[in-house]
């Protein structure tokens, strides 16, 4: 399935350029609910810069019970990420982020990213940096 | 709901491709902009092709223009034809029974041309031309792949098995670089995207590439395939820019890779298994 994503991630932007449209491909949908949109806050556990997908862990805690719950969001191609401007090490284990994204059609903890914001503002997008877009 | 996905997908191409004369018209040079420079030439006279070339960015990248085509063109009233649009009717029968869950790419298979209809780029959206005297060497990031092409005036090679990217040879028509493909296998698809596009072992595949000035390639294409198709697909021109790095990285894809990439984001949390 996850081999299935590599190619979907890549004609999904390809096929729509940059536009929030890009998440309704239909192959996307068969991994993830794209009428199921959420937004986790939580601390990086892991960044996982490796082909053909990026991955970020994230670890969640429920304020209201304590319990954390780890996360993984799936992010797109480490080439296109570092060539739009993403730099390896720049988010890192211990970083507070708020990750908005689509929820795993079999898994109730991951996600597709579709924003990333670090505690002082930075956004990140499915392919890296989106600031002065 | 596949269904509204669909129309989703193609309702996004429609907005990409009414976007692309926008795009370009805003990337290109204003009046006073100095010219480029001519195109660079080889030992032997020839053009010479090497470099980096994308659309001005990557996907998701600012300014990316995945369109191509001349600026100014308008905006098309539909979209342009694709392989398909050509299919035979007992063609059309059998890609009914196909659906993007057929993909090949979905199992890392390269296409036999590419996504964005640039064949440097199969999936991708990036891709390096190496020049020698004696070979144009095509390198795509997306897969790791590549192509040898000679261009000593020798044939097709008989001797060796179909290919998921042909079999390639050159030739120089005065300075466009003429590239003539065939011996495909017939388990790959045209294009990605879980767009259905397969084709027969008669594909056959002529690109023509032109390096307009030190920073424009042009690329012309035309696909035939007299097994599946009424005729062949003429593949709108596109036109790509030097990038400003020169060297491409390494976007690989296997089963195992993504397996294990799987394995380390776990279903469930284990705390509630």
């Amino acid at each position: 399935m996850k081999a299935r994503l590599f190619a979907v991630f890549t004609s999904v932007l390809i096929a729509l350029g940059t536009g929030v449209q890009a998440w309704a491909h239909h192959s996307f949908a068969a991994e993830y609910d794209l009428k199921h949109p959420i937004t986790v806050h939580g601390v990086i556990a892991q960044v996982r810069l490796e082909n053909p997908h990026s991955w970020f862990v994230v670890d969640v805690k429920d304020p209201a019970t304590g319990k954390v719950d780890r996360w993984s969001f799936e992010a797109g191609t480490p080439s296109g990420m570092i060539r739009n401007g993403y730099r390896p090490g720049v988010i890192k284990a211990g970083d507070e982020v708020t990750i908005k994204g689509f929820q795993s059609k079999d898994s109730d903890v991951r996600g597709m990213l579709r924003e990333l914001v670090t505690a002082d503002g930075h956004v990140y997008g499915l392919f890296g940096p989106q600031e002065n877009r | 709901m596949k269904s509204l996905m669909m129309t989703a997908a193609i309702a996004g191409l429609l907005l990409w491709s009414a976007a692309v004369p926008l795009r370009l018209a805003a990337q290109a040079p204003s009046a006073g902009t100095a010219a480029p420079k001519p195109a660079p030439r080889m030992a032997d006279g020839h053009p010479d092709l090497s470099g980096v070339w994308w659309r001005g960015s990557d996907i998701g990248g600012r300014g990316f223009a995945p369109g191509g085509g001349a600026p100014g063109g308008g905006r098309p009233a539909q979209p342009p034809p694709f392989f398909s649009s050509f299919y035979q009717p007992s063609a059309i029968a059998h890609a009914k029974t196909l659906s993007d869950k057929d993909d090949p790419t979905v199992h890392c298979t390269p296409t036999a041309f590419g996504t964005l209809n640039v064949s440097l780029f199969d999936v991708g959206a990036v891709g390096q031309i190496v020049q020698t005297p004696k070979f144009v060497v095509m390198l795509t990031e997306t897969y790791h792949g590549f192509q040898i092409i000679p261009f000593d005036g020798r044939p097709h090679r008989d001797n060796v098995p179909p290919s998921n990217r042909g079999d390639a040879v050159g030739r120089w028509d005065g300075d466009t670089f003429v590239v003539d493909k065939n011996n495909f296998t017939d388990t790959t698809w045209i294009s990605a995207e879980g767009r259905v596009s397969y084709h027969s072992d008669a594909l056959h595949i002529v690109e023509r590439y032109r390096r307009l000035d030190a920073n424009t390639l042009e690329i012309e294409a035309t696909l035939e395939d007299p097994k599946v198709l009424t005729k062949p697909w003429v593949v709108p021109k596109q036109t790509l820019q030097l990038a400003p790095f020169d060297q491409i990285m390494e976007l690989s894809c296997s089963s195992s890779d993504t397996q294990s990439q799987k394995d380390a984001a776990p279903p469930q949390n284990s705390e509630k298994n």
